[in-house]
């Protein structure tokens, strides 16, 4: 199972300017589009905030793990972004966000080998070992090197 | 140690569920807390809570935005919290369960934690094998027992067609001992690879008995179908339309003919191989040296209990009563008489060594020895073979010597100690019963030294 499979340059934002949450997903989310993963950008987008709505995927950290499974998503896919300055999410400990890891899965989507690398990187990020290197990164490929581990 | 169980579970099942699993896992080894976390996200349920793992819980932390089967854990102590909480204090979730008045327990539920403890200890292939035995071990006392009344209305009388004798022999041999290896084999499978590793045990152990086996090779047979059926489990890739089909198809289908066809073929012939040359072998040996195959039938008689070595043994004898020498019957009766009687002889010089369940199966042993119905040691046999074994051949060796040379005969093929009471059945009564006597002591004592002493009394 290859991590480029559900990640690659269309979707890896290192150094992210944006202003606003909202912001933030709409252009991760265009990127997952120009990658293949993305059909229907309303449609995925719409099930990626109405799961922000149950309650913020902002985990706390600086971290943030925006997530959808929609009818919008073609393929399972992954979207990072390290942003420029850090944004409010509503995390669970209040502080702004550094790190974003936008995660899409198709609807039927259930027991695939690349949601299982998805959860991997859940876990992962629990540690902080994990969040320091991705805070570190400073090219794509630095980053597929980090989650070429998990 | 206090023991903690979670559950963790969110709609999305991608994110929090594995998020939360692995900063409670993390919190926990921290605080050197055991905790076992089962999540049920998008890939299923994993790593589940055992029955088990739910009756020795100190509590269970429930971190979930959806449905967990909550009615599973009624009666224990549970802290609940919401997902993102457990995600982002996992300590304080932990110091929460940790510090959680355990739920009141009465005093079965607490018998039954403490058996499932000790049951959890033995591990690997003799925690199969314990539970292979533990199935198998009230057919032996019921058959046993039956056909023991079988013999009160004469060693013979179950030959006579419609007696009551005769439908106690059907119902004790000709289905509890019937059914005694097939079990063996196939709860032995079942330890291994569960559910799915019945029918190739079953099969298998059935194929023992068919092809003269005996126990032993039921425990053969069981351990090859649990670890064939493990192997196809885990090695059977199938698209996930079909993955229903392993374990209602391909396993019992595949499984069992492979099991079956090793067990005809690879096992067989040595065992028919074994049978013809021991039979050959003791014909050589002839009734010359009477101590000598008095040692020899004695062993036999008590290595496979109804295996190759066994009716090798014992054929051999009948057929020398056939033909007019009466001693080697006696000493092979007398020789299949002492390993349940030392069994039972055992279990209660060194009650520590044994099981409660053994002692109490000891006293039907007992019962089942003075009736020449050997079987009554193989739940022993099959639970510690490399102990037990070694000790009531020593046993039976000494009984069926001291048979031989002391000059005991006997006419009967059968009928343990109803024949004693047969006037002229025994030729020298009294040196029959001391041989009985002497081989019983020696293997209740060798037993007793060697065997180990269990966890708990």
């Amino acid at each position: 199972m290859k991590i480029m499979d559900i990640i690659n340059d269309n979707t890896v934002f290192i150094g992210l300017d944006v202003n606003s949450q909202e912001e933030c997903l709409k252009v991760m989310a265009e990127g997952m589009k120009k990658a293949g993963f993305v059909s229907d950008i309303t449609t995925y987008l719409a099930a990626v905030k109405e799961r922000e709505a149950k309650g913020s995927t902002g985990i706390g950290f600086e971290v943030a793990i925006p997530h959808g499974k929609s009818d919008g998503m073609v393929a399972p896919g992954l979207a990072f972004a390290r942003l420029k300055t850090p944004i409010d999410w509503n995390s669970l400990d209040g502080s702004p966000v550094h790190l974003v890891f936008l995660i899409g899965v198709p609807q039927a989507a259930a027991g695939d080998e690349h949601i299982k690398i998805l959860i991997a990187l859940s876990r992962k990020l629990i540690h902080s070992e994990f969040r320091e290197a991705l805070l570190a990164v400073k090219s794509p490929t630095d980053l597929y090197q980090i989650l070429q581990d998990i | 140690m206090k023991k903690i169980l979670a559950v963790t579970a969110c709609p999305t099942g991608i994110a929090h569920t594995y998020m939360a699993a692995e900063a409670l896992a993390q919190a926990a080894a921290q605080k050197n807390v055991e905790i076992k976390i089962e999540t049920r996200g998008a890939v299923g349920v994993e790593n589940p809570l055992t029955p088990e793992d739910i009756a020795g819980a100190h509590a269970i932390i429930i971190a979930a935005e959806t449905d967990v089967e909550e009615a599973r854990f009624v009666g224990q102590a549970i802290f609940k919290v919401a997902i993102a909480e457990a995600i982002k204090d996992p300590g304080k979730v932990i110091d929460a369960a940790v510090n959680l008045e355990p739920a009141k327990t009465n005093d079965i539920n607490q018998a039954a934690k403490n058996k499932e403890e000790r049951k959890s200890q033995i591990t690997g292939p003799y925690k199969h094998l314990m539970t292979g035995v533990s199935y198998m071990l009230p057919l032996v006392i019921a058959g046993g027992l039956i056909i023991a009344v079988s013999f009160v209305f004469g060693i013979e009388a179950f030959k006579e067609q419609g007696t009551l004798a005769e439908a106690l022999m059907t119902i004790g041999s000709g289905s509890a001992f019937a059914l005694m290896v097939p079990i063996l084999a196939g709860f032995i499978a079942f330890s291994i690879a569960e559910k799915p590793g019945l029918a190739p045990g079953m099969i298998g152990g059935m194929l023992a008995a068919k092809i003269g086996a005996g126990f032993l090779g039921g425990i053969i047979a069981g351990f090859l179908a649990g670890y064939v059926v493990q192997f196809m489990k885990e090695n059977i890739k199938l698209p996930k339309n079909f993955a229903g089909l392993v374990p209602i198809l391909i396993i019992p289908f595949i499984g069992s003919a492979i099991v079956g066809l090793l067990m005809i073929y690879v096992i067989g012939t040595p065992v028919k191989a074994i049978m013809d040359g021991l039979s050959a072998w003791l014909a050589n040996l002839g009734v010359a040296n009477a101590a000598l195959l008095g040692l020899v039938l004695g062993a036999m008689m008590a290595f496979d209990m109804g295996g190759p070595v066994n009716k090798a043994a014992y054929t051999f004898a009948i057929g020398l009563l056939g033909t007019g020498f009466y001693g080697p019957i006696a000493a092979v009766m007398a020789a299949g008489m002492t390993p349940p009687l030392g069994l039972w002889l055992a279990t209660l010089l060194a009650p520590k060594k044994f099981l409660s369940e053994e002692r109490e199966a000891g006293k039907a042993a007992g019962v089942l020895g003075l009736s020449f119905i050997t079987e009554g040691a193989i739940p022993f046999a099959a639970a510690d073979p490399f102990r037990v074994i070694p000790s009531i051949m020593v046993g039976s060796a000494v009984t069926g010597a001291l048979s031989m040379v002391l000059g005991a005969t006997l006419r009967a093929p059968h009928g343990g100690i109803f024949v004693l009471l047969i006037p002229n059945a025994v030729g020298n009564l009294g040196m029959y019963v001391l041989s009985l006597l002497v081989g019983t002591v020696v293997t209740a004592v060798i037993l007793s030294i060697v065997k180990k002493n269990k966890a708990t009394v």
